[in-house]
């Protein structure tokens, strides 16, 4: 049941106490907690508590040593988040109670009263304000002051009207998205037989082909951009560390090769080949993990690192590593390897380890994390930290910035405003332990180094929310937090969102923060349809061992993934809100286009990279981070040029090849015209239904408005050329190139097909998702 | 159906309702669109934190500048800044840049950014919102009000540029990619080639044009209607990039902002592009600051004079705005590397058709805090007065392009009271 409804429901059970309610009630009655619990859940809690007071009133947070200590409901799952709302509604209800003259302590202390630590919160007479007032004035007559507003009782279940994909076009989005092909005649065979209860098995096997984990380092690294260090890639390899092996591309004996200018290629191919496998490696523990079955938590656990047989040459271990490859000429065969602590030119430098290896704490501990996050004598790893929480427990800890009334003065006033001052402790006392974990990693231009004099003392000292990391545990101190990190519920709701983000192209809804806004209960309850989505896949996840393959199976057949449409207008404000976000929708990315374009046409079109491929929104995981949702016309020009290209280079070269092997057109020919008889247009119809089909995933009826439309374009285009005088009786230059065999055109049916094609290339279903 | 679809929209404020976005870009047709005739705005970004001290309110005082005395400070008509001529490695040094354009130049020292935080003063100088990751920029919200069915509405080369969702951002890399998409429907853009003979082609447009409206009067998620219409609108208005083939110089200059600038100008001139943000980084200067300073503020400088300097060869520039800013300001003293650290107080400049120059408003004190001004007279008022921050100016910016009261920018409110409204602020 909606909250809302169960609040009406208990109002209208427990009329009869009305009235009856006085001073005495601070010992709760019981009917009462019922509306309370809603009422705080829903206003209290998603309003104010976790906006606003969580952010120091917490363990770990600068008011954590007052009387009022919440308990982050995100930090638990299942039903011990309602246990933290409830121990939070206990809070709440005695600051509420407790009262300074005749007055609440909680309305006083949140507008900057009794000294409040954390200054104003929230305005007097604001929203915010105004939804506690109203809980504490409930604690003492617990009737809502005025009737639930009608939108809220009369809310229609989230998802209804709205309409799904079918089966058949939810394994194609399936297919194409994670493993760039076209389902399988027996795929789609099994699917029309069995419905959706078939795609999680048929996932199954999509989740074990190689292109599925191309997909995956390039979807993992939109999130974490290891590929996009600001340096050579082998210089991920310290000189303090490794300056004797990292350059070893340019000592490699390539004398066999007698020609200069071979030879000289050779050891570029060889350099280029080291980088590749350098960038890659983070990305590759990402795909042994899910490859492998393994735990998810190993991103942040992992005990060892993946390394190629060049790579390990730059490491400095390939010969000992020789016989674990199955191929050691292979620069791009990974295996998972235990670095040894590292030994430094200086040997007051070198690592200490308990255990003589280095401390690999999965990505995090990667030198290409560190190169890509690099840190500064002011910034004091404090870029890592924001990483860390944004990246691995979802947290952007720079996403609201807390107002200051005077910044400057503040920074004047104190000392140490980052540990004096509550505007800025608020952050940092969260930031700046985990901050301090990255410690021993202080070298600029390299990656392992302590600093000289140790640690600073004018921040937080090193931890994780509260918890101080033992002196004993320094040398392993990102595995102490990788094991911390792995226990919390929100890493597991972070990795359910970053697989959401790798199929949808964006992130999850943030809670709704203007209180003001009229359409803040819409927005609300679009925020906590995926927070609920979020929570199941991701209890489940943890409840399975943490395997990723699960999530994505989740995903794929939530009604988040299947929704495809409205069944009818929405029909007020609200209701446009709440479904705003709905649907996957995406534009494809440069990589995805390619990619479907070669499954559709069966290569790909080869022009969407480097500087086009940025015009058409793509990232270079240094400056440009995000990709382009919508598209501007520069994209829309690069769309024309795509479709008129792709269609010029695959039409005729199709008709070229014996009907069995055609790709696009198995069942017509040329020689078919429209018009000419009604068997001939039937052939043209049922082969504008296959071209739907193909292209743009849709199962058209021969005698749907849309096969009709094609057919027009079709037919118009021959009939007007049959009026022209002059044409070529053969294709253009450019677009007969390459056949099999001759294809003539002279009736110009060709070049309609290829009008045909580029028109359907232009389709939202074929350059979205 | 689509009357009912806008008026839905407007009723529940979403990303397209205003009359020059969505509706336009459903009325979008096969037509190419007259081009756009201006203003052109342009935002020049100085990424990670200058020091104002080095340019329009210098100090001189208390250890606060090391390369300059108070008595050293310059001046041109209203203006006071620090000397960097002797100083400067290359680039446009002060006394050149306030020569130039001091007469239009219109400056407004003790700006209060309120955060000492690169991302979160980014966003706030960028949109006027702090607290939001939603609203636009204000490039691209008068992008959005302006100029919706340019192909090139909004451009930007990096800085924070968050569209709201009412307009698509375009990032334009390199001036040779403009070459090649200039001529979508001719093989490698050489129009004596088209892909399809003209008859087919329009057939081809036809038909797309045909698909779009029934596809508009069915049923749909808020998100597939933006979809199409954005879609449709990039395919059918990209034609229009034709007319920037004539506007891209020969010759690509070397430095990053003229770079940045031949690409945004080429766009301006064409008709095709309303704003766009203009940047340069490295400004974050915690380690010898005084030596960046001194490379970067010249080097910016110089930038916005090659940019002003070329639109006045494309005979543009009486249609050009310049909003010249950076996220954050550096701290009064020097940390132990000669650097210096984060500050909240800052500075930002304009110039442009409608603002009166030669005029310096706001002011820090001796200890390079904020002074308040009476946002009537704004004239500093240190007891009674607001002090300036992002929204104060953002709303002004509003005003001034005309945009304050559209749709979008309802939208996307800034809260400023109708008290603190900065008053005649523009001349």
């Amino acid at each position: 049941m909606h909250p809302a409804l169960w609040m009406v429901a208990c109002f209208l059970a427990f009329v009869p106490h009305v009235g009856r309610t006085d001073d005495k009630a601070t010992k709760e009655v019981p009917c009462c907690a019922p509306v309370n619990a809603a009422f705080f859940a829903d206003e209290v809690w998603a309003k104010v508590g976790a906006l606003e007071c969580l952010k120091c009133h917490k363990v770990g947070g600068d008011a954590e040593d007052t009387q009022f200590v919440l308990l982050d409901p995100k930090r638990v799952q299942g039903d011990e988040q309602a246990e933290a709302l409830r121990s939070n509604r206990e809070a709440f209800t005695r600051m509420a109670r407790a009262k300074e003259g005749d007055q609440s302590r909680l309305l006083l202390k949140v507008v900057g009263g009794l000294d409040h630590g954390g200054k104003q919160v929230l305005k007097p007479d604001s929203a915010g304000h105004k939804v506690l007032m109203e809980f504490v004035r409930r604690l003492y007559a617990p009737l809502p002051k005025s009737p639930v507003p009608a939108d809220l009782t009369n809310a229609p279940p989230f998802f209804e009207g709205v309409a799904m994909l079918d089966d058949r076009r939810l394994l194609r989005r399936i297919t194409l998205s994670l493993s760039g092909r076209l389902p399988t005649d027996t795929e789609l065979a099994e699917v029309s037989r069995d419905g959706l209860k078939a795609v999680p098995t048929l996932v199954d096997s999509v989740l074990k082909e190689d292109a599925f984990y191309d997909r995956l380092r390039e979807g993992f690294n939109d999130i974490f951009l290891t590929v996009g260090y600001d340096d050579v890639p082998e210089n991920a390899l310290s000189y303090e560390h490794f300056s004797t092996t990292r350059g070893w591309t340019q000592k490699f004996d390539l004398s066999h090769i007698t020609d200069e200018a071979e030879r000289r290629k050779a050891g570029y191919k060889l350099s280029d080949d080291y980088r590749k496998a350098m960038l890659g490696e983070p990305m590759k523990l990402i795909e042994h993990i899910v490859r492998n079955d393994r735990s998810f938590t190993e991103i942040i656990t992992a005990d060892y690192i993946m390394v190629t047989p060049y790579t390990a040459r730059g490491y400095g271990i390939y010969e000992e590593l020789k016989p674990t490859f199955k191929n050691p000429d292979d620069p791009l065969e990974y295996v998972p390897v235990k670095l040894k602590a590292l030994i430094s030119r200086d040997k007051r430098d070198d690592q200490e380890s308990a255990t003589g290896f280095y401390p690999h704490a999965g990505i995090l501990s990667t030198f290409q994390y560190m190169k890509r996050y690099p840190t500064t004598e002011t910034n004091r790893n404090r870029l890592r930290a924001r990483m860390y929480f944004q990246q691995f427990l979802g947290i952007d800890v720079l996403e609201l910035a807390a107002r200051v009334s005077d910044a400057a003065a503040v920074t004047a006033k104190f000392e140490i405003p980052t540990m004096q001052a509550s505007e800025c402790v608020v952050c940092h006392k969260t930031i700046d332990p985990v901050a301090g974990l990255f410690q021993d990693y202080w070298k600029f231009e390299g990656v392992y180094g302590r600093r000289k004099g140790g640690w600073f003392t004018d921040m937080f000292g090193a931890g994780f929310e509260g918890e101080d990391l033992p002196a004993e545990e320094r040398w392993r101190s990102l595995q102490w937090l990788g094991e911390r990190t792995a226990k919390d519920p929100r890493f597991a709701s972070t990795m359910v969102e970053h697989v959401y983000y790798i199929l949808t192209g964006r992130k999850m809804l943030q809670p709704p923060k203007d209180l003001e806004d009229p359409l803040f209960a819409a927005k609300q309850r679009a925020y906590q349809e995926q927070r609920k989505t979020v929570e199941r896949i991701a209890t489940k996840f943890a409840q399975t061992g943490f395997n990723l393959k699960e999530v994505f199976k989740d995903w794929v057949v939530s009604d988040f993934y299947r929704a495809d449409g409205l069944a009818t207008v929405a029909a007020n404000p609200q209701r446009q809100t709440e479904l705003d976000d709905l649907g996957v929708v995406r534009m494809l990315a440069p990589e995805q286009v390619e990619r479907k374009v070669a499954a559709i046409f069966g290569k790909p079109w080869g022009r969407l990279h480097e500087q086009t491929a940025m015009l058409y929104g793509g990232i270079d995981s240094k400056e440009v981070t995000e990709r382009a949702t919508d598209p501007s016309g520069a994209m829309g020009a690069i769309q024309r040029i795509l479709s008129n290209d792709v269609a010029c280079k695959h039409v005729a070269l199709d008709f070229s090849r014996e009907p069995a092997a055609r790709l696009l057109f198995p069942n017509i020919e040329p020689d078919v015209l429209p018009g000419s008889s009604p068997e001939n247009d039937a052939k043209i119809r049922q082969a504008i239904v296959h071209l739907h089909q193909r292209i743009i995933g849709r199962s058209d009826a021969v005698d749907s408005p849309e096969v009709e439309r094609s057919y027009q374009l079709f037919a118009g285009v021959v009939s007007d050329a049959s009026q022209r005088k002059g044409i070529d009786p053969r294709e253009a230059y450019s677009c007969r190139q390459g056949l099999l065999a001759e294809v003539p055109d002279p009736k110009y049916t060709v070049r309609a097909w290829r009008a045909v094609v580029t028109y359907l290339l232009r389709h939202q279903e074929f350059l979205y998702e | 159906m689509r009357r009912d679809f806008l008026k839905l929209c407007g009723l529940a404020g979403l990303g397209f309702a205003c009359s020059g976005g969505l509706s336009s870009l459903l009325r979008a047709d096969t037509k190419e669109q007259a081009p756009y005739e201006g203003p052109y705005y342009v935002v020049f970004n100085a990424s990670g934190g200058w020091d104002t001290t080095y340019l329009m309110d210098p100090k001189g005082i208390g250890g606060i500048n090391r390369l300059y005395e108070e008595g050293d400070i310059l001046t041109q008509g209203n203006h006071k800044f620090a000397p960097t001529e002797k100083h400067k490695t290359g680039g446009m040094s002060n006394e050149e840049f306030y020569k130039d354009f001091g007469s239009e130049l219109l400056v407004l020292n003790g700006l209060d950014y309120s955060v000492n935080n690169h991302s979160p003063g980014a966003r706030y100088m960028a949109t006027g919102k702090l607290d939001s990751l939603a609203y636009p920029t204000f490039a691209a919200l008068v992008a959005a009000c302006k100029g919706p069915t340019c192909p090139l509405s909004f451009l930007t080369f990096g800085n924070y540029s968050a569209t709201g969702n009412i307009v698509a951002m375009s990032r334009v890399p390199y001036l040779p990619s403009l070459q090649r998409i200039a001529n979508a429907d001719s093989i490698e853009g050489n129009q004596r080639s088209p892909y399809h003979d003209d008859f087919a082609l329009v057939r081809i447009e036809q038909a797309m044009k045909d698909q779009h409206d029934a596809r508009i009067k069915q049923p749909a998620l808020p998100r597939q209607e933006r979809a199409e219409s954005m879609l449709y609108a990039a395919q059918v208005n990209s034609k229009a990039m034709e007319r920037i083939t004539p506007h891209i110089p020969k010759n690509v200059p070397k430095e990053r902002l003229a770079q940045q600038g031949e690409i945004a100008l080429a766009s301006f001139k064409a008709g095709v592009c309303v704003s766009a943000n203009l940047s340069i980084g490295q400004f974050d200067s915690h380690a010898n600051n005084d030596v960046d300073q001194m490379k970067l503020l010249p080097e910016f400088l110089a930038g916005v004079a090659y940019f002003i300097r070329r639109a006045e060869e494309l005979q543009i520039r009486d249609k050009l705005v310049v909003v010249i800013q950076s996220e954050m300001g550096r701290t009064p003293t020097y940390n132990q590397g000669k650097g210096k650290d984060h500050w909240s107080i800052g500075s930002i400049m304009f110039i442009g058709p409608g603002i009166k120059g030669n005029r310096v408003l706001g002011a820090t004190d001796e200890k390079q805090f904020g002074v308040a001004i009476d946002p009537k007279s704004l004239a500093l008022d240190k007891e009674k007065g607001i002090r300036v921050r992002p929204e104060h100016i953002h709303e002004a910016l509003r005003q001034f392009a005309g945009i304050a009261d559209h749709t979008h920018s309802k939208k996307f409110p800034l809260g400023v009271a109708d008290k603190e409204l900065l008053q005649g602020f523009w001349g």
